[in-house]
């Protein structure tokens, strides 16, 4: 069952905003600091309780990060007192929790829906923008033995990436996405004590020696494997395009489309013209897209348009860097018409 | 004004620029060993080279426009473009014409690209012609002033003072 609404008040950078999503691919624009991650983190807390069974305001401030682990700093900034509300939807249940910015334990939030909430359970995957697999031996103990600062997404990756193979047979659309992947990275992901290897016929290549880029393909390919990545599943991927050589981009849409042809929502933020310039060039008539365009408007709240069309978006912070850029390079080359 | 058209566009120059409709039979044609582009215009300080290119012309067929698209996004057009400019520039120089600085200016009347297309195909065109001489600096000029790409809009934003429009 797919997510289908997130409103939010006063939360983080937040005053109020509702955002209706896409079935198929979400994709989230604006500039830095508009809360694109703020958004997908709150998504992503509300499905992953589902398995994990924490309540949501607990899996919030565990993805949040609060100091001190205080959920009221997760209110909105201002002179008074005041309260937040976060809400996500899916198509029968919604799930919301509130707190005032005086609330210092999660377990004193005030939570609705969550029992029903829970009794549907959502797959999900939240890929940050740090790569996280070559850290990965030794971090989870660590991270489940000590207090440390690590927002819990960190953590979150490694657990999928370090579930075993899906047993039974691959069927056609699964083994389309590996190969494809395969060929892009040439090889397959294998685990051997909590290290990853590239396996190709040159034998194990540690992650550590791998281009970045490259071990972000490689993620994913492990999580289509062990199925964490299925049909019913949720992906949010932060800035998919980090680290990745340019070329592989085309690669990189076309298997989020098929992911969401698959059945996956899909949920990104990017900063890259040529990651929404692919998608819109790459997007068959049934592939459903919907970009999200965050935006501080004139009081300094952020606001969201949403729109099925590449050249609907508005405003366009990456289209409007190149539309700044192309002024300057026409007023060079040109010197008006009028001596 | 003095109007002129190329196909399904219109230009408008205000009167006191002298303008040329290049690539005709009475300018041009005779030469098919040189390619020519549409306009000539010559102001006080400088000479405008002007060439259109129209994919959305109405009557354009579909596989037309999709493979001057394909062109486009391959740099074949830009290919083209560059002799077009080089062959006006030598046949100007040969009719004594070409003694002031020459800015190239090229409409491709797409609605669909954006301005980090034009950006890109402004780049292209400007390593092609080049704009500037080897890096030993024996060039004593350059062959181009300037170049820029527009599409509809822009050119109506950037050069309001010669308007193009559709005519149907």
């Amino acid at each position: 069952m797919k997510l289908t609404r997130l409103h939010c008040e006063r939360f983080t950078a937040f005053d109020q905003l509702t955002v209706d999503f896409s079935k198929g691919i979400n994709v989230f624009i604006g500039a830095n600091g508009t809360g694109k991650t703020h958004l997908m983190k709150i998504a992503y807390a509300a499905c992953d309780i589902t398995k994990s069974k924490m309540s949501f305001p607990e899996k919030l401030c565990r993805v949040f990060l609060p100091s001190g682990r205080s959920i009221g700093r997760l209110v909105k900034r201002q002179q008074a007192s005041s309260r937040a509300m976060v809400r996500v939807e899916r198509e029968k249940e919604s799930l919301q929790a509130s707190f005032s910015n005086h609330t210092d334990k999660p377990e004193l939030a005030k939570v609705t829906g969550q029992t029903k909430w829970m009794a549907k359970p959502l797959e999900s995957v939240f890929i940050p923008v740090k790569e996280m697999l070559s850290n990965g031996p030794g971090f989870r103990s660590l991270y489940n033995q000590r207090e440390i600062h690590f927002e819990e997404i960190y953590a979150d990756i490694l657990d999928r990436a370090y579930r075993p193979p899906l047993r039974g047979p691959t069927d056609k659309a699964r083994k389309d996405l590996l190969t494809s992947l395969q060929k892009v990275i040439d090889g397959k992901v294998v685990v051997n004590n909590e290290e990853f290897f590239l396996r190709n016929k040159q034998g194990n290549l540690e992650f550590t020696l791998l281009a970045e880029g490259i071990r972000k393909l490689g993620l994913l390919w492990t999580l289509i494997q062990n199925g964490t990545l299925l049909e019913g599943s949720v992906l949010f991927w932060d800035e998919p395009e980090t680290n990745l050589n340019p070329k592989l981009y085309g690669a990189l849409v076309q298997i989020i489309l098929a992911l969401q042809q698959a059945g996956i929502q899909v949920f990104l933020a990017t900063h890259d013209y040529v990651i929404l310039k692919e998608l819109d060039l790459r997007r068959g008539d049934h592939d459903k897209v919907l970009y999200h365009s965050l935006y501080h408007d004139e009081a300094g709240d952020v606001q969201c348009q949403s729109t099925a069309q590449y050249l609907d978006i508005s405003p366009n912070a990456i289209a409007e860097t190149f539309s700044d850029l192309y002024d300057r390079e026409v007023r060079r080359s040109m010197g008006g018409i009028r001596k | 004004m003095s109007e002129f058209t190329e196909g399904n566009l219109r230009i408008q120059f205000p009167t006191d620029v002298q303008v040329r409709k290049f690539d005709t039979a009475r300018q041009h044609g005779r030469l098919n060993c040189m390619k020519a582009v549409d306009f000539i215009a010559e102001l006080d300080d400088r000479y405008l080279f002007i060439e259109f290119k129209d994919p959305q012309h109405p009557k354009a067929q579909q596989t037309d426009r999709d493979e001057f698209i394909e062109k486009l996004g391959q740099g074949a057009i830009d290919e083209d473009l560059k002799y077009k400019y080089r062959d006006s520039l030598l046949y100007e120089w040969a009719c004594q014409r070409a003694e002031k600085p020459i800015f190239f200016y090229v409409l491709i009347a797409l609605d669909t690209l954006t301005d980090a297309d034009l950006l890109v195909r402004t780049d292209a065109l400007k390593r092609k012609l080049p704009l500037s001489g080897p890096p030993s600096g024996t060039w004593i000029r350059n062959i181009v002033a300037g170049c820029a790409v527009f599409n509809l809009t822009t050119w109506n934003e950037y050069l309001p003072e010669i308007p193009v429009s559709r005519i149907a």
